[in-house]
């Protein structure tokens, strides 16, 4: 209990510094909101009208609380050049940017789990060492330029998917999921490498115990003490990595956002940077520290579940 | 039990997997509606702002309203203005008194009969002054909207000014609609239907349409914030048209794409701060002027496409374009070095160009810029600013020392083009200061006989050219994509895309 | 389990080396200015005049991979610095102190490192600027959060080492103890954190350029080149190719010493 109040409350501390930082900066830098929404034909008068109304001459401090409590509230603000709620414009394109993390995070696993453990069962065989090559590489290629070759490979040359032909979640489901099948491959295949090989040696190391010498020797066979004993234990700076990896795809995926034209939470939040969007950038970013710190209380309690010397602590 | 709970759990994912790749692969195109036409176009940048089309100042909104909104007059495709909303006018002898018929029968999109009303309500909102400046500057210059009867609408001036016509192509919108910024009723071709930021912005064919009907019903137009990758989204059907495709996307385009050569529309130039040394001297202008190769600019940058410009003016302007400022200055290091000499900077300065990050077109020809100044000694930075920081530090704070932009205009007058020089001119971010050039421009102004204001006109663009304010470059050269299905595009000489001329080939044929 | 040849650190240093050598040559010698610009050669194709063929501008992309690695290095190798001084300096406090300074320390950090750091630089970078420099400053203090927890760790362990308490009774002062004594026992673990950091420095760096705000033009860095090439993929895919290659062959490089090193250490 004790815990997971002091969880909480550092995740509150948390948010609150990360908000107040963003908040802070934007305030500073130059670039005038007002001026960017009037374009280069406004006049002094109107500029000085529209700031007035968008409270931009208030203190620092006071637009933070002020922004501060509405939020907590639902109230993000309002776009300063949509004219629209942000709340409503982060809802709309928060499925599209989680579900394009979650199959990434998703598709993560289902390369790295069963490849870790067979280049581990067959350590030091051809396969292992190939998985091995074609890892290093992987791990050596920059995401984006990732996506672009398979913009190019599968996109124009196989045409399994139509480059920039992204369907909207709103009307066709299974449409939004096919086109974010590619984008979510390029950043899962860079993490995937990383986990595969972390997993791969963390089985190996734990093969090598004395819990699983001594498993073996009883004359249990090598799957059972694989699946019974050792992944148990292998598993876990997997875990680790895989909390943290998660946290990356969300930011990763504003790059891949670009590369395959996916008008998701990284769209927005790059154009918001850049037309001083301010209610927007500070609700995206407050937006994704709550996602990045939810991802990071389950990995807490995960490796609480799945390692019993920290339940017993 | 755990084993089995584990071996389960990778059983799952791998189907899971095997689930997603195979969906993914089977990607089958969905059928054609064949009930109505549609077209996806598009567009580098979201339709932002409101809806409201007299707050609207972003180029890229203004040419996506040109579909729906529209003037008491409007643009054709030659520049000239066509009655819309009114269908005759008529000017007074002495340019203070404008006169318009309202169209008969013309409809908003809901439905609406257009009244004298809503266009005096309309005129009076942008003129109206009880927030500071009017909605539109120019309108400043309206003494009073009178209404003479249910068909006459009458404009009076305060001073005579025979280029207003221009500026009555402001949108006309029912007085009944309490929020324009949600609510966009125009008298276009097109009626607005939704808008998703970042993604999409949807219009239908107006069905009460006064003019010829637009052809295609549906219209999406889709924010490709890429334009590196338009030519993927272009051969991968994501979209069927494309205006201002950048050269080397646009020789990546497969046979299923016609690609029309237009021009901008814009003066394109190393705009130079005039108030900041050692711009001050037209002397050192004058060099940078000499070490130019326009031609050499255009190659690199566009394959050889453009049109040179030598002064603050277009050729689709047609009566006030002059060909012959070109020849100006013609490249010549030699001579260039001896005027930096004679200004006193025989070996070279150096300087520092801000550019808008978001125009590719402008970031390269700043980038051959710095390697042809190298060749007189002069030693440009460039200094890529996001178009935000460009607009406040550059154009409103005019805290620079040059940047390469496009400056187009507003409206065919020569007005739009040339007035932002004089001194006192609020949008004169270059801070050109000439008595001779303020006197000329003011003739211009002045003049109600049209021979005797191009005169003018002309004189104020061999002025600039001569003195060197801006080292004029080009106008760009324009390429717009289309598929082979569509056709019918046509290029304006101001920075607008019309919807309604697009039409299916199949459907002509 | 005996002794095995440790192919990582032989085929890693020697990757390596090769890059560092590339990137030296770089800075004395390519065969063009990687500035000067031939309308005549756009986009040309490899030839014995132009090894890897010339880029939109009808510059040299030998000269400017040459260049290119240069920069890239040097950003990477500012990045990690920033990061593994402030790294090292609060880790070193933190772990060594404890108490109320480590509290509010790792608090900061704790937050930070909850952030991915391409969102801190990105904040950073719309804060500060795009640019090299800036760059670098954005993705070291991006990259301060993760050094200073290794070095925090490391302290904390090592502290409590029987030659730390043997320095304390000889009256060793405590920066003493912390930077003569207790850092060089760090080092294998960090250096392989530092290879690493390298890595993540030059596929930053890549991924900040492709959105516009990396390393500025004209300049040449890999990245900027990589995402320049972009629009040229169909037309020219040699002008992708090589810098795309050369930014592989690096950190791959690095990875694979990275691994050797840790390997040398078991």
């Amino acid at each position: 209990m004790k815990y997971a109040v002091q969880k909480i409350v550092s995740f509150v501390m948390t948010l609150c510094l990360v908000s107040f930082l963003v908040f802070a900066a934007f305030a500073v830098i130059p670039g005038d909101p007002a001026l960017s929404k009037l374009g280069t034909d406004a006049t002094p008068s109107q500029l000085a009208a529209l700031r007035e109304e968008m409270g931009l001459n208030r203190p620092l401090l006071v637009r933070f609380a002020d922004w501060a409590v509405s939020f907590v509230q639902g109230d993000m603000g309002t776009s300063y050049s949509y004219d629209r709620p942000v709340s409503g414009m982060i809802l709309d394109k928060l499925p599209i940017t989680l579900t394009l993390a979650v199959m990434a995070f998703l598709l993560t696993i289902m390369i790295a789990v069963p490849l870790g453990i067979y280049a581990a069962r067959h350590e030091g065989g051809k396969v292992d060492y190939l998985i091995y090559c074609i890892n290093q590489v992987t791990m050596a290629v920059p995401p984006f330029f990732l996506g672009i070759l398979m913009t190019f490979f599968f996109g124009l040359v196989l045409k399994w998917f139509t480059p920039g032909g992204y369907v909207s979640y709103q009307t066709d489901v299974p449409g939004f999921v096919r086109y974010l099948f590619f984008p979510a491959l390029a950043i899962a295949l860079p993490k995937a490498a990383m986990a595969l090989k972390l997993l791969r040696s963390s089985v190996i190391h734990e093969t090598r115990q004395d819990y699983a010498r001594t498993a073996y020797s009883r004359g249990n066979n090598t799957n059972q003490v694989l699946y019974r004993h050792i992944l148990k234990n292998a598993l876990i700076p997997v875990v680790t990595f895989l909390g943290m990896a998660l946290a990356d795809m969300i930011a990763g995926s504003i790059i891949i956002e670009q590369v395959f034209s996916i008008p998701g939470l990284g769209r927005i939040l790059m154009t918001s940077i850049s037309g001083r969007d301010y209610p927007v950038v500070q609700a995206i970013i407050v937006w994704i520290a709550v996602l990045v710190l939810v991802v990071n209380l389950i990995v807490d309690l995960v490796y609480r579940i799945i390692d019993p010397r920290i339940r017993m602590e | 039990m755990k084993r089995k709970t584990i071996k389960k759990l990778l059983l799952v994912l791998v189907l899971t997997t095997l689930t997603i790749a195979l969906s993914a692969c089977s990607g089958d195109k969905e059928g054609e509606n064949s009930d109505s036409s549609s077209i996806t176009i598009g567009i580098p940048q979201d339709v932002e702002d409101s809806l409201d089309p007299h707050k609207a100042v972003a180029a890229g909104t203004e040419e996506v309203f040109f579909n729906i909104y529209e003037g008491l007059v409007k643009p054709d495709s030659d520049g000239n203005l066509v009655p819309a909303v009114a269908s005759d006018y008529a000017i007074s002898e002495d340019g203070m008194t404008y006169t318009f018929t309202l169209r008969d029968g013309i409809k908003f999109h809901d439905g609406n009969l257009v009244t004298v009303d809503d266009i005096k309500y309309s005129l009076d909102r942008c003129a109206d002054t009880s927030n500071g400046d009017p909605l539109v500057s120019a309108f400043s210059n309206i003494d009073s909207v009178n209404v003479i009867d249910e068909k006459t609408v009458e404009v009076v001036l305060k001073e005579a000014d025979t280029e207003f016509l221009f500026y009555l192509t402001n949108a006309i919108i029912p007085a009944s609609n309490e929020d324009p910024a949600k609510n966009a009723i125009g008298t276009g071709p097109y009626r607005f239907v939704s808008h998703a930021p970042q993604e999409s912005f949807v219009m239908k064919k107006f069905d009460g349409y006064w003019g010829t009907p637009a052809h295609i019903d549906n219209v999406t137009l889709k924010v490709c914030a890429n334009v590196d990758s338009i030519a993927m989204d272009l051969n991968g059907g994501a979209i069927d048209m494309f205006a201002r495709v950048p050269t080397e996307q646009a020789a990546q385009l497969s046979d299923n794409f016609e690609v029309q050569e237009g021009t901008m529309n814009l003066v394109q130039a190393l705009y130079l701060n005039n108030s900041v040394e050692p711009f001050t001297d037209p002397k050192v202008r004058q060099a940078l002027c000499y070490a130019l190769d326009k031609q050499n600019i255009m190659d690199i940058v566009a394959d050889g496409k453009g049109t040179p410009v030598g002064s603050s003016m277009f050729p689709a302007f047609g009566k006030y374009y002059m060909e012959e400022l070109n020849d100006v200055y013609t490249t010549d290091y030699e001579k260039a070095k001896e005027l930096l000499t004679e200004a006193g900077y025989p070996d070279g300065f150096s300087f520092t160009m801000t550019v808008p990050s978001n125009y590719t077109q402008h970031v390269n020809t700043a980038q051959v810029l710095v390697e042809q100044f190298k060749n007189i000694g002069v030693d440009a930075q460039i200094n890529l600013v996001e178009w935000d920081a460009w607009l406040s530090d550059v154009y409103t704070d005019r805290n620079y020392e040059a940047t390469v932009v496009g400056v187009d205009a507003s409206s065919m007058t020569g007005r739009a083009m040339l007035e932002r020089f004089t001194s006192t001119a609020p949008n004169n971010f270059v801070n050109y200061s000439n008595p001779t050039y303020d006197e000329t421009f003011a003739k211009a102004i002045a003049a109600t006989d049209d021979a005797e204001k191009t005169k003018y006109y002309k004189e104020c663009e061999r002025i600039l050219a001569e003195d060197a304010a801006n080292v004029y470059i080009q106008d760009l050269s324009c390429l717009v994509a289309v598929n082979k299905k569509y056709a019918g595009y046509e290029f304006y000489p101001l920075y607008v895309q019309d919807f309604s001329k697009l039409y299916l080939v199949e459907e002509k044929q | 389990m005996k002794k095995k040849k440790n192919w990582n650190l032989i085929i890693g240093s020697l990757m390596t080396g090769c890059m560092i050598l590339f990137m030296l040559l770089g800075l004395f010698y390519t065969p063009y200015d990687p500035e000067a610009m031939d309308a005549s050669s756009k986009l040309a194709g490899i030839s014995s005049a132009h090894l890897m063929g010339c880029d939109n501008f009808g510059r040299d992309i030998l000269s400017r991979v040459l260049k290119g690695s240069g920069t890239t290095l040097f950003v990477a190798a500012g990045t990690v610095a920033i990061g593994t001084l402030v790294g090292i300096f609060i880790g070193a406090l933190t772990g060594y102190y404890g108490g109320i300074l480590d509290e509010v320390l790792m608090r900061i950090i704790d937050a930070l490192f909850a952030f991915p750091s391409i969102l801190l630089a990105l904040v950073f970078i719309s804060l500060i600027g795009p640019g090299k420099y800036n760059v670098i400053v954005a993705l070291g203090i991006a990259f301060i959060p993760s050094f200073s927890r290794i070095v925090r760790s490391q302290f904390l362990y090592q502290k409590n080492m029987d030659y730390v308490s043997s320095a304390k009774l000889q009256g060793a002062s405590a920066f003493r103890i912390m930077f003569v004594h207790i850092l060089p026992n760090t080092l294998p673990v960090l250096s392989s954190s530092i290879m690493i950091g390298f890595n993540n420095a030059v596929l930053a760096e890549a991924g900040m350029s492709y959105l516009g705000i990396g390393v500025q033009p004209p300049d040449a860095s890999l990245g900027r080149m990589l995402s320049e090439a972009q629009s040229y993929l169909v037309t020219a895919p040699g002008f992708a190719l090589f810098p795309g290659l050369i930014i592989i062959l690096m950190v791959l490089g690095f990875s694979l010493l990275a691994e050797g090193i840790s390997h040398a250490g078991d």
